[in-house]
């Protein structure tokens, strides 16, 4: 436990520390909000101010929380994580204590954007509601949070990074229905989308944020709430299960990823400054 | 003498490239180890191993009696580790580091203030306690990192090449400190270093070349053993020199008017000298070096 509070406060004080991060955490939130409502005013769907707000709320929250949890590669590039590695710490407190602090991060950013709605006129009729999406977005941190550590592990050098985390967010943003509503989109792509854990994040974040938990199968569909593949119907319950699993497999896979001793290809990456860093 | 480090049969492959090729050797407690190769010899793949962030091939090593790969957390308790290239975290001060060191290891919350003092003390940066990490220079970075490794009380601490990239003073500085601690605290210290003169202070050397240890003992044994004392010597009448050499058995070389004479016999020495004093205009006598070691057993220097 010591250990994962340790790790927690170290990144969220480097966070705080951090003041062009901190600037932009701030600013950001405003500009989807723009952006996006005036794309989704012309989808048909009822309340389109809630409907997006709902989904930068949970964009947001899974930006962040990858973002944050992939800063483990500085860490790894430093030499840090050597100093953790030699330690007597338990792996598992590792991963831990780093998707902590990024879901901390990430459900405070979501917050923000929440307390702009309510000025915007957001309201919800279910005094539990709040609390409910409080929760929420803490799991859905710790989710993507998990996913971006396993990544981060997995490449260990920044500038691959930088070209794999591209590759990865790019699609599943753009693909979970909050920048682009998923009925727009191309029957392939529309697919595809089914095979996005946000997908399904943001279906269930929205049905809970839009209060419309009782609605029936067909209702849901027809808000875009639920999907339907084959025969099957997948509601928001389903929906959050999927991604509390893809959740939990990332956990365990970057639980080994530091569990594993066979740290040499870390030293290469620091073999391979380039001139100045000499 | 207890046995501190217990390394037997020791190997480590990289796919077909064999890092380490079985080595043995062992460090009694409480005394310094130097661990001397050129780069690539296979030292830092040793001492990682050592760590514990390293799988053997196969071998058993052994630390304060415990296996590094079956008992990993245990000796992770009792090592401290400065690596070569710096582990410290840039972003905060150094008591931060200190304290999240102290958290890994479970130092008791009471008694990490007081200890952070102590280990500062040691190496002579307590003013420096609230500074960000980054505005140190690369000589105080090291002592942190030094501190740091310190911090739970380790009872071997193993430093892989400390002083690289570091001024000449800087580095006399931080082998000061080393023997210091070995002396007041009795810790068991495993270093590896490219400079030789450097593991003079050590206790036993272990000089290590394309994965296997090729020579084993004290700095003074290994001397006397693969080098012979030097003369350097220019003369007022070289012919006479020439003859007087010859005439004692003495291998010298000679560069234009400068003599190189290897000591064989130092009473036959004196006597040359004793005979030639008149016309000797300069002499200097150099004692064998562990780099000198190293050359005459590998024939290759060791900065090659």
């Amino acid at each position: 436990m010591r250990v994962i509070a340790a790790l927690w406060f170290r990144n969220v004080k480097l966070f705080a520390r951090n003041r062009v991060q901190l600037i932009l955490m701030f600013i950001m939130p405003f500009f989807y909000l723009y952006l996006l409502s005036s794309i989704f005013k012309s989808a048909y769907i009822s309340n389109p101010v809630n409907y997006v707000l709902a989904g930068i709320v949970i964009i947001v929250v899974f930006q962040t929380s990858l973002n944050i949890a992939t800063s483990t590669i500085d860490d790894i590039v430093s030499g840090y994580m050597k100093e953790i590695l030699v330690s007597p710490v338990k792996r598992v407190h590792i991963a831990i204590g780093q998707m902590l602090s990024s879901t901390t991060i990430a459900t405070f950013q979501g917050i923000l954007i929440l307390v702009v709605g309510y000025f915007i006129g957001m309201r919800y009729a279910s005094p539990f509601t709040p609390i409910a999406i409080f929760g929420c977005m803490i799991i859905i941190g710790l989710v993507f949070s998990s996913f971006g550590l396993y990544i981060a592990t997995c490449v260990k050098n920044s500038q691959t990074f930088q070209v794999v985390s591209i590759a990865v967010t790019t699609p599943i943003t753009f693909l979970c229905g909050v920048y682009v509503p998923l009925s727009l989109l191309p029957n392939g792509l529309q697919h595809l989308a089914l095979l996005n854990p946000m997908t399904y994040a943001t279906a269930f974040f929205r049905t809970l944020s839009l209060e419309k938990m009782s609605l029936t199968a067909d209702e849901l569909l027809a808000e875009q709430l639920a999907f339907k593949v084959n025969h099957l119907v997948i509601t928001p319950q389903m929906s959050i299960i999927i991604v509390l699993l893809f959740g939990v497999l990332f956990l365990i896979l970057s639980t080994l990823a530091f569990s594993k001793v066979d740290f040499s290809l870390m030293n290469r990456t620091n073999a391979h400054k380039d001139i100045f860093q000499q | 003498m207890e046995k501190m480090i217990v390394v037997k049969d020791f190997m480590k492959k990289y796919g077909n490239y064999t890092a380490v090729d079985g080595i043995s050797f062992d460090v009694e407690q409480g005394s310094i180890f130097a661990f001397l190769g050129p780069n690539g010899a296979g030292k830092s793949t040793t001492i990682n191993t050592l760590c514990t962030i390293l799988e053997k091939t196969s071998g058993t090593l052994l630390i304060d009696g415990k296996d590094v790969t079956s008992s990993r957390d245990e000796v992770r308790n009792v090592i401290g580790v400065v690596f070569q290239e710096s582990t410290l975290d840039n972003k905060m001060t150094v008591e931060e580091n200190l304290k999240m060191h102290g958290h890994f290891y479970g130092i008791p919350r009471s008694k990490i203030e007081e200890r952070i003092d102590f280990v500062l003390k040691i190496v002579d940066l307590l003013e420096w306690k609230k500074s960000m990490v980054s505005s140190l220079s690369g000589g105080m970075k090291r002592r942190v990192e030094i501190a740091r490794s310190l911090l739970h009380f380790p009872k071997v601490l193993f430093l892989d090449e400390p002083t690289t990239g570091l001024d000449p003073n800087t580095r006399a500085n931080i082998w000061d400190y080393i023997v210091k601690l070995q002396k007041e605290k009795n810790i068991t210290i495993f270093l590896t270093t490219h400079y030789m003169e450097e593991a003079e202070i050590s206790h036993k050397v272990a000089i290590m070349d394309n994965g296997k240890i090729i020579a084993f003992d004290s700095p003074n044994v290994l001397k006397s053993q693969y080098t012979k004392d030097k003369a350097y010597m220019t003369s007022q009448d070289a012919a006479i020199l020439e003859k007087l050499l010859q005439k004692y058995n003495m291998s010298f070389s000679k560069e234009s008017n400068n003599y190189t004479i290897e000591i064989n016999q130092l009473a036959d020495f004196m006597e040359i000298i004793n005979e030639h004093r008149p016309l000797i205009k300069t002499l200097e006598i150099k004692k064998g070096t562990l780099n000198d070691v190293f050359l005459q057993i590998t024939g290759k220097d060791i900065r090659g």
